[in-house]
């Protein structure tokens, strides 16, 4: 083919341009703009579904679902109290250094639950003052409210939504940046369901269930942190320090030398650098150990931070804390730069998987798997070779009786099968549904709402056939007479249509679009079509009283 | 020449209506019956769990699966699935404690890795669906076929000026979905999601059907207005009658076709639309017509004046 013609509307237009020029030349004058309005439609139709499925060096027009094409489906949750609980953190933090940084003294700052957090103990001429301050800092979002010796602080509803919303979309982002490090092609990701907190993924075309499951659910917050000290034992570390945790510092496990036996990180809280100030990150090997390790790069801002702690810190150890866990705590030798490595106890392909989630970012809140669904691509042949064997099965039988039947008008009924499939089919392809396994029964069940259209006609022409009409009246009162009926089957199988596709999960869905795009092309090629032929037929010979139609 | 099934067809539909109700009645009492007592089996989508279909490189052996699946699962639900030659087994798991589902999906196929190492399993797909999304779905699936049904009561209601039509229609359609379900259970199919769909699109069809019948009833009704309603509605079965047969024979083979052809996946859906077809067929017949034509007479006998039926039209 022509390389200008591999343009589907240039392909559109020669094709249509050559059917007007037939239509001009073999049909009668009040046929013509009938037979070139319809006959433009159906190539339409045709052009935008070739070619109909994917093959090995072309992708096809339609998509293919997960249940045909193999793949997996995911149901996630967010847990947005991660993200609330982090921000109030973030509260509390600020609360005792905005207070504590005016001189004032008092009990302490906790948070109380997901979305509030507690000031006890001001000191009581001063009280006024902090609730000045926790006014000025909590404006928008917050309420503050005194509570005894001191002061309760919550976020307001509307916060909390927005914090949630914010979370799932922040969320959806991350996985979309996943889900394009693992290389898979027409990925699903999207909000799912109507708590607003669930998120649709899906992956056609993957199979391997537990690798897509690590890329997704791994939170990924990374932070460099300053150690301060270093314990086989959490109380060892806080009796070191009169027993209370100083508040700019946290305590962290990670591994230690024997398996089993873990080391307590004592580190500041705030952390020199996080996952946000990473450029890039890649899987590499250590050229001393030969262990697989995962090397970074800080963007600029990150690199200047880096390059300021770093200088500052020479001899100190700094700690490499991923989601709550130590991986290592190297000792700072010199000033470093831009680049820097992590050295866990990684395989090649751990390695290989924590360099893709730390390019593509952190989640801001952890995940729970509530559905999966996984199909094997070879299971899924399987269903596509069944469901197609049974429509052309059902097809090739519905053609050869409506031939016995209707003889030459069964020809006619079959030429609107056809075009309805085609319609179908290109409407398919044009909105981009996708086709599923029970999508292919909806087009089965087209295929017989079309049958049954065509035989509403053709029975209703036999009756007034047989009432002695002559031909063309017989044709025009079997039309008109069943035109009602076949807009209220019509409309009441588009609202049994409409409700289906409100379940609104894969394969239904799929049934659904097939259905709704199945009835309204049957309208106009069951009936439409179908009479535009029997006009053609009569248009050819002179009726008289006598003649007759092969029906 | 023309072929032609029935000639002029005459038959006393109406006259009968009465033994078929009966046996309506007699078939969902049945199906009740059986669904309360026997309990409806839920696909996975539905009651929350874990189904794995694992294919084996030959011919598996379901006792030495259930041994190594036993060990690491106890009570999962073993049997062959599809076509013998493709070697598959559906697994299905239930909820056991603590432990994530996907976690037990994955011991299974370790276990299975294992200890029946002779017969490697070549491909798996996996279905795993929480608890809470499993309820939710099921007042889904629950609430839209109710509304599904209101909307398309409204609406005949409106086409046919008559809420006689609308409500014939539904409780039609209520008696097709209550066959189907009591045969489902019956034959011990589980009813998933494409169980469901099938449902609403039997609804859809039952609707279809009845509304051809309908349609000519009001046609008939305009030209004959002297003439008793159960005659009208008697010789309008009769008018359409080859087109029913020739419809919904031709659809009931299609789907049947599927049933046979259409695999294991679409077993389900395809049974409820064969039984489906051939329920709603009936239904419209047997009563929806005669339900129009007792309401009628039952208004005419309660003297409430001329028939709320006839001059809706």
């Amino acid at each position: 083919m022509p390389q200008s013609l591999q343009n589907p509307i240039v392909l559109w237009l020669v094709l249509s341009a050559a059917l007007v020029g037939l239509v001009y030349a073999f049909l009668r004058r009040e046929l013509r703009v009938k037979a070139a309005c319809y006959g433009a439609f159906l190539i339409a139709c045709g052009v935008a579904v070739w070619p109909p499925y994917q093959t090995a060096t072309q992708p096809g027009r339609i998509r293919l679902g997960l249940d045909l094409r193999g793949g997996i489906h995911f149901v996630l949750r967010v847990v947005t109290e991660d993200a609330l609980t982090a921000t109030v953190d973030d509260a509390v933090q600020t609360a005792r250094e905005q207070i504590g940084g005016k001189g004032i003294t008092f009990g302490g700052a906790q948070r109380t639950s997901s979305s509030g957090f507690v000031v006890t103990g001001v000191e009581p001429a001063r009280v006024k003052d902090v609730r000045d301050l926790l006014k000025d800092f909590f404006r928008a979002g917050w309420d503050v409210r005194d509570k005894g010796d001191g002061f309760e602080v919550a976020m307001t509803d509307p916060y909390v939504r927005e914090i949630k919303q914010r979370t799932v979309k922040e969320a959806i982002r991350t996985l979309e940046r996943r889900v394009n490090e693992l290389g898979v092609a027409e990925p699903v990701i999207a909000e799912h369901g109507q708590a607003g907190d669930q998120i649709l993924v899906q992956l056609p075309g993957m199979t391997d269930v537990e690798q897509a499951k690590r890329m997704i659910k791994r939170t990924a917050q990374l932070t460099l942190k300053l150690v301060e000290d270093v314990g086989g034992t959490e109380e060892g570390l806080l009796q070191a320090r009169s027993g209370k945790l100083p508040d700019n510092m946290e305590i962290v496990q990670g591994p230690g030398d024997q398996p089993g036996q873990p080391l307590y990180y004592l580190v500041r809280r705030e952390a020199v650098i996080t996952g946000r100030d990473l450029k890039h990150a890649r899987a590499g090997v250590d050229p001393q150990t030969n262990a697989p390790d995962v090397q970074f790069t800080l963007n600029p801002i990150g690199a200047e931070k880096f390059k300021r702690e770093t200088g500052r810190n020479v001899g100190r150890r700094l700690a490499i804390i991923l989601d709550g866990r130590v991986e290592t705590a190297p000792t700072i030798n010199s000033q470093i730069g831009a680049d820097g490595v992590i050295q866990g106890r990684f395989t090649a392909q751990e390695a290989d998987e924590l360099a893709k989630v730390l390019r593509a970012g952190a989640l801001p809140a952890s995940l729970d798997f509530l559905q999966e669904l996984s199909v094997g691509a070879s299971l899924g042949k399987d269903s596509i070779r069944s469901g197609v064997a049974a429509t052309i099965a059902g097809m090739a039988f519905l053609g050869i009786f409506m031939i016995l039947y209707y003889r030459l008008s069964g020809v006619n009924a079959i030429v609107a099968l056809a075009a309805n499939l085609v319609i179908l089919l290109g409407a398919m392809a044009y909105a981009g549904a996708t086709l599923t396994l029970p999508g292919i029964a909806g087009i089965i069940l087209t295929v017989g709402v079309g049958v049954d259209t065509n035989v509403l006609v053709f029975e209703r022409i036999r009756e007034e056939l047989r009432n002695g009409k002559t031909v063309k009246a017989a044709i025009q009162n079997g039309f008109e007479r069943v035109w009602i009926t076949i807009l209220d089957t019509h409309a009441t199988a588009l609202i049994a249509a409409a409700f289906l596709f409100q379940f609104g999960t894969g394969p239904i869905k799929g049934f659904a679009v097939t259905l709704v795009m199945g009835l309204i092309a049957n309208i106009f090629a069951s009936y439409f079509v179908s009479k535009f032929l029997f006009e053609w037929v009569l248009s050819g010979r002179q009726t008289t009283a006598q003649s007759t139609l092969s029906i | 020449m023309e072929i032609q099934f029935l000639k002029n067809p005459r038959f006393d539909f109406l006259g009968k209506a009465k033994y078929f109700v009966g046996l309506s009645l007699v078939l969902i009492l049945a199906g009740v019956a059986h669904m309360t007592t026997r309990g409806v089996r839920y696909g996975v989508e539905f009651s929350g769990g874990t189904q794995l279909i694992a294919r084996f490189q030959n011919a598996p052996e379901v006792d030495k699966i259930r041994g190594a699946v036993e060990a690491v699962s106890p009570g999962a639900v073993i049997q062959s699935y599809d076509a013998p030659a493709k070697n598959q087994v559906l697994i299905r798991l239930s909820a056991t404690g603590d432990k994530e589902l996907s976690d037990v999906a994955r011991d299974v196929l370790k276990g299975l890795g294992s200890s029946y190492a002779a017969n490697p399993v070549v491909e798996s797909s996996t279905e795993i669906v929480g608890p809470v999304v499993g309820a939710e779905l099921r007042q889904k699936a629950v609430n839209l076929t109710l509304f599904g049904l209101l909307f398309q009561l409204v609406y005949i209601a409106w086409r046919f000026n008559g809420a006689v039509w609308g409500a014939a229609a539904t409780v039609a359609v209520l008696h097709d979905v209550l066959v189907s379900l009591g045969l489902l259970a019956f034959f011990g199919y589980e009813i998933t999601l494409n169980v469901i769909a099938a449902l609403l699109t039997l609804v859809g069809y039952s609707v279809n059907d009845t509304i051809v019948i309908f349609d000519r009833v009001r046609e008939n009704l305009r030209q004959r207005r002297k003439e008793p309603l159960a005659t009208i509605i008697n010789d309008s079965v009769n008018q359409t009658l080859s087109r029913t047969l020739i419809s919904n024979g031709t659809t009931f083979l299609t789907v049947l076709g599927l049933f046979v052809f259409g695999g294991e996946v679409l077993r389900g859906f395809s049974f409820t639309m064969v039984v489906g077809i051939v329920v709603g067929t009936y239904s419209t017949i047997y009563i929806a017509s005669p339900l129009v034509v007792w309401w009628e007479s039952r208004r005419r006998g309660a003297g409430a004046g001329s028939a709320t039926a006839r001059a809706a039209l």
